[in-house]
């Protein structure tokens, strides 16, 4: 059995850790992700933990083990994100499962929540506008054309699963105190898929224009810089680019992690490189876009 | 003559659902296959897409549903598309979307009726556009040149590219006219 320890704090970077466990793929032996020490995630930990054992199953391995959090309030908030109810379908969980609570927290906008198909692209975004505008605009401080391109932008990376992955994926929308980086409140959106990954996706069409230098990066940097998608339409690539146009107005930021690199559109706040090649591979693609509130938190 | 073209009910239809966003392109490409049936049946009319009743409008919908139908507007028989009760984040994905290919088109704001372009506005469009909205029509070319302080051919080539994308309409004696808007 390979053991992959979850990191004290999984964000969208410290994913990094985990595909640097992983070894070959896909894995040889069953796999135990052990987060019996974690304290933290971020809506991209959770969309990535299920991604993993996503694509073991699909790889036709056997279902890994996920040793939950010994922390009761980190487990109980991993139910209320409502990753647990999800895990537990893909993972063999050991640990104390806590009973996900009614009430849901004020800082969930959306519970992880699975994407298979455009209607689902539908729910999640009728779900974040009914429910999250109050917080968005009490909590963030964001103005009503803020809320709306978070719509937007929100739609746009869960239709990328749907076009381009060929397979599911998952999202979440949390906000959380960004205290270190920013010294903000911050919604995040995270979606990660186990799909085919940018590379393939833009393989027939792109490579060949890159030579050599084909890689993942290129390709992250392909779609997410230059705005080209792998159909011919020329209306295509507009969700990506109207996603940047919209974070560069409000200093977001979105940061594309597929295969072996990592590209970001960096804001002034952050420090994270435009790109990093090189990382350990990790199935599909993960999208983290951060938006951050207008004013720092209280207190 | 005007025929009003409710997308919220198109987007029900589409979708079997009771969205009220628009958002996908499977989405956005069922609702414009409905528009272009809708403005088929309605032979020489202002077509006037209404959004009055639409949540959230994304980009790539934005592109199947006003960008592709602006794209293909020469071919219906209605004699123009003014999009109506557009909000300011429905006008953000538009203009992205219509940027895209640069085109543009007469939208009226949600609340208030006011005239507006969105898209690939040229500067001298917008502000002969701008001049029109103010002060009632029509105008001709030497009229805008005196008012913005521009020689005539300046005017009448922004007036005629404002016309060319039916955003202002050709009246007689070489005027131009935004057109009932109602």
């Amino acid at each position: 059995m390979r053991v992959i320890t979850v990191p004290g704090h999984l964000d969208h970077r410290s994913v990094d850790q985990l595909a640097a466990q992983l070894g070959t793929w896909p894995p040889e032996e069953r796999i135990l992700v052990d987060a019996h020490a974690a304290e933290w995630a971020s809506p991209s930990g959770f969309t990535a933990l299920l991604t993993l054992a996503q694509a073991i199953a699909e790889a036709g391995g056997p279902a890994p083990r996920l040793t939950l959090p010994a922390a009761d309030t980190v487990t109980s908030y991993w139910a209320r994100t409502g990753f647990i109810a999800h895990a537990d379908g893909l993972y063999e969980l050991h640990g104390k499962v806590p009973r996900r609570r009614s009430d849901e927290a004020s800082d969930l906008l959306l519970p992880v929540t699975p994407i298979r198909e455009a209607r689902d692209v539908h729910e999640v975004v009728r779900a974040v506008t009914e429910g999250a505008t109050r917080i968005l605009r009490e909590e963030l401080k964001l103005e009503a054309t803020v809320v709306g391109g978070f719509g937007q932008s929100l739609s746009e990376t869960c239709q990328n699963v749907v076009e381009h992955a060929g397979t599911g994926g998952w999202v979440a929308v949390h906000t959380y105190n960004y205290r270190r980086r920013l010294g903000r409140r911050v919604a995040v959106i995270s979606v990660s898929d186990a799909g085919i990954g940018f590379r393939r996706s833009l393989e027939a069409t792109q490579a060949k224009r890159y030579g050599d230098r084909w890689s993942d990066g290129m390709a992250i940097e392909t779609a997410l810089i230059h705005n080209i998608s792998r159909f011919r339409d020329p209306g295509r690539g507009q969700g990506l680019a109207g996603t940047k146009r919209y974070l560069a107005r409000w200093q977001g930021k979105i940061a594309i992690r597929s295969g072996t690199a990592r590209v970001a559109i960096v804001p002034p706040w952050d420090d994270e490189p435009p790109m990093t090649e090189g990382l350990a591979w990790f199935p599909g693609a993960q999208v983290t876009v951060v938006i951050p509130g207008k004013e720092a938190p209280e207190g | 003559m005007s025929a009003m073209i409710p997308l919220d009910s198109l987007l029900r239809e589409a979708t079997a659902a009771t969205y009220s966003d628009l958002v996908t392109r499977p989405t956005g490409a069922a609702v414009r296959d409905r528009v272009v049936g809708a403005l088929r049946e309605r032979p020489r009319t202002q077509a006037l897409l209404d959004f009055s009743r639409i949540g959230l409008v994304d980009f790539s919908c934005a592109d199947e549903v006003v960008a592709k139908l602006i794209r293909a507007v020469h071919d219906l028989p209605v004699s123009r598309v003014v999009l109506t009760g557009v909000r300011e984040d429905h006008a953000e994905a538009i203009d992205h979307a219509l940027a895209r290919y640069g085109l543009v088109v007469l939208a009226l704001e949600a609340g208030t009726g006011r005239p507006r372009l969105l898209g690939e506005v040229p500067v001298d469009w917008g502000a002969v556009f701008a001049h029109c909205v103010a002060a009632p029509g029509p105008h001709d070319a030497d009229g805008v040149a005196a008012a913005l302080a521009w020689p005539a051919t300046r005017a009448r080539q922004a007036l005629e590219g404002l016309c060319t994308c039916r955003c202002l309409l050709a009246g007689p004696d070489a005027t131009y006219d935004l057109g009932a808007l109602a």
